[in-house]
């Protein structure tokens, strides 16, 4: 499994890399069900997680089709429901 | 292996248990949410709640008009356990924001 992942910016190389490398970024969490969950600003983060994929958020707002539903000030997501954690670029904010 | 690694690195469910003996907010699958007071959990997240609310969202569509009702039907609990896998988040109560 050489090779795979080496496209990702710089040090990672296996999920457990990449795992330890996004506490503290800001990320978009998508759900199985297809809800997602984004830190309410740049600076909100991904607090922590464990190799269950459970997840800690700080001021998460929770997207259903796009949509705004849903403010938390923090949140704690069961590893199981999670269909993927991304890194966000930190870049100019889109305006919301 | 890289320089700093705390001794103790803080998992997710270290953070729920500063929750312990506080309301909590839990969303569940089948588009259920609770509020209670959350008195154990494991790593399960199976978990004892006390003075339990439990909302249950429901959206009809209409045959003729379409439109979408949202129903919520909604009953109390004084002592609750939850089994674990149905849990998908938990949270403080939302509270109004300043």
């Amino acid at each position: 499994m050489s090779g795979v992942g080496e496209k990702v910016s710089g040090t990672t190389k296996t999920p457990a890399d990449f795992l330890k490398s996004i506490r503290g970024r800001p990320v978009v969490v998508k759900l199985n069900s297809g809800v997602d969950y984004r830190g309410a600003s740049l600076s909100r983060t991904l607090t922590c997680l464990d190799g269950y994929m459970n997840i800690a958020m700080e001021q998460t707002e929770e997207y259903v089709n796009g949509q705004l539903k849903n403010k938390y000030g923090d949140a704690f997501i069961r590893g199981n429901n999670v269909l993927y954690i991304s890194t966000v670029n930190m870049t100019v904010a889109d305006g919301a | 292996m890289s320089g700093e690694e705390e001794a103790t690195v803080r998992e997710p469910l270290d953070l729920i248990r500063l929750s312990l003996d506080e309301r909590i907010y839990v969303k569940l699958r089948s588009d259920r949410e609770l509020r209670g007071k959350l008195h154990a959990f494991d790593q399960h997240l199976n978990m004892i709640l006390g003075d339990v609310e439990e909302t249950i969202t429901t959206v009809e569509i209409d045959d003729e008009t379409y439109e979408e009702i949202v129903r919520t039907t909604k009953r109390t609990i004084e002592f609750l356990f939850v089994r674990g896998d149905g849990v998908i988040l938990v949270s403080p109560p939302l509270r109004t924001a300043a």
